[in-house]
């Protein structure tokens, strides 16, 4: 039934005694989700809308100021920044992090000996908590006793100040998600395998090289995983927080953590978000938090619009 | 077509294909290698730091095994050994005391044979050596000067997190997916795709209401409920991966025990759930790493140290003025190892499991 139909359709006929007992069971057995979609979901939403249009006080009632929050966005240097932030990573991070994924996964796909150590040392990293990376690559980037700065001077290369210089913070990052792919290194080569031997024998014998079988086979057979990561990947991007918090205490310290350090270049728009929201401006936070949906519901529908042209789906049409 | 790729083949040359297939297969290794030595290394460097020895930290050139200062005992107490040239021949002696650039050795075997040099030509000698101390000194020691708050807190704060959400996640979701799946009623196809939609609302839009209810309409501040509860009302992620799980339990299997007069609880309880343990066990398993890495919900919630949980408490490791790399990473290593042993427990569990979430849009 679509939806057309049921909204054109005039009179919904009266139900069945059988049918109203399914209704009511089934109603009982999803009520946990009912209760937690009213009071966890649906009110705090509607909540967060009525506040974004408010100022927030403390011991008084809040006092609404309709598009105040939203007009004084505009003109919030710091939010066009953490705006850039979150975009610089959006575009750089997440794309490289799906194709090193799928570059590894082919890399452990290969008819090797050890593949199944390989394997392990590849996705363990990505199992090793978020905090607990964090704190590793804080000691690995630093400047002067970091094993990434030792290691490049041996190279001669003099390694740059990845956790003061505003320069090479987000790039710091990204080196460090690298190391967490795990996961999508395992969707990508169970994708990998999964692509039917036929085909890639039938290019074979057509005399496509191991480059074209991988180009003209492999990567559109697993396209759908890779739209799938993408949209998941930039959801995920854009509430980029954990990371850049951890970095930023380790250099302002813990007790005062100046979020976004160095200078503004790790103030992601989740981080700035959290710093408004702790600094008790919550019709602003709140505000900031509509706008990023909205960001997330456009990016999400414009992937899926324009994936539809380079994503290829087992059994025709999905 | 097989006759063209034969044909090609030979053309080749049987020789130079063997060639090639060994030079790709040399490259493979390499290359495999190489990408694995980033992975590796760091894993590593946080495991072998939580080893050494404050001086041995900061040493340059840093190695990546933990060496420490060999010592020798001499009447009951430990000295450091040093090569020490003495009148062109190199020594392993004793350091009794260096002070002022000046060092006063002494030979371990006979001490009273006393040397004096200058310090600078004595090169201490290192041994490998695992500092275990990192560990009790991370977990014992008060992290918060005036609080009775360390390790073991933080650790019990984490389990009962976990523990909670896993048992709320379960209780919820499991009926959830069951009544999405198994019971027949109308409208259900377009709950269900609310249930949906659900996932794509970020963290964000409902955190300040969210913050607002429990810490000021129901005074849960500064307690573990408003990270606990929540879970207790089912989630869009698990109730479809249940569900889809559900689905694939043959519909006779249920039909035959309604016929047999059976309760919707009873052939949930007696029927389906026995049925899927693969998939219990993998929500367990990720409900567990969850709750253990969440970092922003404690952080919201949670202001007093005493109620802090291991994945907001571990910055305390890092020492009050200066950071203590090799005790953080001590309490780093300490915090991941249950995952790790969670992960060889049920390594096909984590696989199938990410598989599922990561290809099913």
């Amino acid at each position: 039934m679509t939806l057309t139909e049921t909204l054109v359709k005039p009179k919904r006929r009266r139900w069945s005694p059988a049918t109203r007992r399914n209704f009511i069971k089934g109603m009982l057995f999803i009520s946990p989700w009912i209760l937690g979609f009213l009071f966890f979901t649906l009110y705090p939403m509607a909540s967060s809308l009525y506040i974004s249009f408010t100022e927030h006080h403390i011991r008084t009632a809040s006092e609404w100021i309709g598009l105040e929050n939203y007009l004084n966005l505009l003109h919030d240097r710091r939010f066009w920044t953490s705006l850039y932030n979150t975009v610089y990573m959006v575009v750089i991070a997440v794309p490289l992090e799906l194709l090193c994924a799928f570059v590894f996964a082919v890399l452990l796909n290969l008819k090797l000996r050890g593949q199944s150590v390989y394997r392990l040392i590849y996705y363990l990293p990505s199992i090793v908590p978020l905090v607990a990376s964090s704190m590793l690559w804080m000691w690995i980037l630093n400047t002067n006793n970091g094993i990434l700065n030792v290691l490049l001077g041996y190279f001669g290369i003099k390694g740059p100040s990845w956790l003061t210089d505003p320069t090479w913070a987000k790039p710091a990052l990204i080196i460090m998600g690298l190391w967490g792919i795990g996961n999508t290194i395992v969707i990508y080569l169970s994708g990998i395998q999964d692509v039917p031997t036929s085909l890639l024998e039938a290019a074979e014998l057509d005399g496509a090289s191991w480059i074209q079988r991988l180009w003209y086979v492999t990567i559109p057979m697993v396209s759908s995983i890779t739209l799938f990561n993408l949209i998941m990947g930039v959801i995920g991007m854009f509430q980029y927080f954990t990371q850049a918090y951890i970095f930023a205490a380790a250099q302002s310290g813990r007790a005062n953590n100046v979020l976004g350090s160095p200078l503004d270049s790790t103030l992601f728009y989740s981080v700035y978000l959290y710093d408004r929201f702790s600094n008790l401006k919550m019709g602003y936070a709140a505000a900031m938090a509509w706008i990023l949906f909205a960001i997330i519901l456009v990016c999400t529908l414009l992937l899926l619009r324009f994936s539809e042209r380079w994503t290829y789906y087992e059994g025709g049409e999905r | 077509m097989t006759n063209i790729a034969r044909t090609m083949e030979r053309a080749l040359g049987r020789k130079r294909y063997v060639w090639q297939r060994a030079l790709f297969k040399v490259l493979g290794h390499i290359v495999v290698f190489g990408v694995g030595l980033f992975f590796l290394v760091p894993a590593l460097w946080m495991f072998f730091t939580a080893f050494k020895s404050s001086k041995d930290v900061f040493r340059f050139p840093p190695t990546l095994l933990p060496y420490d200062n060999q010592y020798v005992t001499i009447n009951g107490k430990a000295y450091p050994l040093y090569n020490v040239p003495v009148n062109g021949e190199m020594r392993q002696l004793a350091a009794l005391k260096i002070a002022e650039g000046q060092g006063t050795f002494v030979n371990p075997n006979d001490p009273t044979e006393v040397i004096e040099t200058r310090a600078r030509y004595a090169e201490p000698i290192f041994t490998i050596k695992f500092q275990w101390r990192n560990f009790s000194d991370a977990i014992n020691r008060g992290v918060r000067p005036g609080l009775k708050v360390n390790f073991w807190t933080y650790l019990k704060n984490s389990l009962i997190v976990a523990f909670f959400t896993i048992i709320g996640t379960l209780l919820s979701c499991v009926p959830a997916a069951y009544g999405f799946s198994r019971i027949q009623w109308p409208g259900r196809e377009l709950v269900f795709m609310l249930v949906l939609s659900t996932m794509m609302l970020p963290y964000q839009v409902t955190m300040i209401p969210l913050y607002l209810l429990f810490t000021e309409t129901l005074k849960w501040g500064n307690s573990l409920l408003p990270i606990i509860v929540p879970s207790f009302f089912a989630n869009a992620f698990d109730i479809f991966l249940l569900r889809q799980f559900f689905r694939t339990i043959p519909e006779d299997l249920v039909d035959a025990a309604r016929v047999d007069g059976a309760s919707e609880l009873h052939i949930l309880l007696k029927l389906i759930i026995p049925l899927s343990t693969p998939i219990l066990a993998a929500i367990t398993v990720f409900t567990f790493l969850w709750a253990w890495n969440d970092f922003l919900g404690p952080l919201l919630y949670l202001n007093n140290p005493e109620k802090f949980t291991l994945a907001i408490g571990l910055q305390d490791f890092q020492g009050q003025r200066n950071t203590e790399w090799n005790q953080l990473m001590a309490a780093a290593v300490v915090f991941t190892v249950p995952i790790i042993i969670a992960y060889f427990f049920a390594q096909r569990t984590f696989i199938e499991g990410i598989k599922l979430t990561g290809t099913k849009g």
